[in-house]
């Protein structure tokens, strides 16, 4: 058994129940495996950093698996072959976080990003300030 | 030499160096020693209250990539060569996910 970390992103016009039904899929693939899917998150609609086939946002959600790597072989296998997903990515871990990841704590600190920005230091806001920008945008 | 000098003004020991009030310059040997102990900056990523480095965290991540989103040097973000290399990585992952951009501006 082996930790797995993946992130995938789907199509912007997919719903979010359309999503969730995946992840399910997903993690039922895991469980025929022996494995366990212990933390799912759905981090929602995001601005993509760059167009990837034309979309400009994505729904992403991140997994921490706990299974073979034949049953991570498989699930990326579907992955491959969903159209509605534009990028998957699966990093193994030593250890699963438990924890909400940055992926969802951003989300929150968005909310009171654009008011803190001009106190803050500009050595380590400059690049953050570009991206949100677009970002709002895009929105 | 355009990114040099927006790297300078990205330091914040060289900005606050300029804003010392003139009459300290007075006192150069002072002056000048204390501008060494300045200098040395420690490894971000390591020590006792050190960062993790995540992919997923583009708000730490962002810190070490210019306004372009070019990767910065270590000499200059003074991030120790394991981290940077990990550092790397994470920035190479995230910019896969869209999560950063691997060009802005």
């Amino acid at each position: 058994m082996r930790y797995y970390e993946t992130v995938f992103i789907a199509r912007q016009d997919v719903t979010s129940t359309q999503v969730e039904s995946v992840t399910q899929q997903y993690t039922s693939i895991v469980k025929e495996h022996g494995g366990e899917v212990t933390k799912t998150e759905f981090c929602g609609l995001r601005p993509l950093a760059y167009p990837i086939n034309k979309n400009k946002k994505g729904h992403y959600v991140l997994l921490n698996i706990a299974v073979k790597p034949e049953g991570l072989a498989e699930v990326e296998r579907q992955m491959k072959l969903n159209e509605d997903i534009l990028r998957y990515l699966s990093i193994r871990v030593d250890v699963l976080d438990n924890n909400p990841s940055a992926l969802m704590q951003q989300r929150h600190y968005r909310e009171d990003f654009h008011r803190n920005f001009d106190d803050q230091d500009l050595d380590m806001g400059e690049a953050d300030l570009a991206s949100g920008i677009q970002e709002e945008g895009r929105l | 030499m355009r990114s040099d000098s927006s790297y300078d003004s990205q330091r914040s020991d060289r900005s606050e160096r300029s804003d010392r009030p003139d009459g300290e310059r007075g006192d150069q040997k002072t002056f000048v020693r204390r501008q060494f102990f300045r200098r040395r900056k420690s490894c971000p990523f390591s020590g006792q209250n050190a960062l993790p480095i995540d992919y997923k965290d583009v708000r730490t991540l962002s810190k070490f990539v210019s306004e372009r989103g070019k990767m910065m040097p270590s000499r200059i973000s003074s991030v120790s060569l394991k981290k940077q290399r990990e550092l790397a990585q994470a920035i190479k992952r995230s910019r896969f996910l869209a999560l950063m951009p691997y060009v802005s501006g």
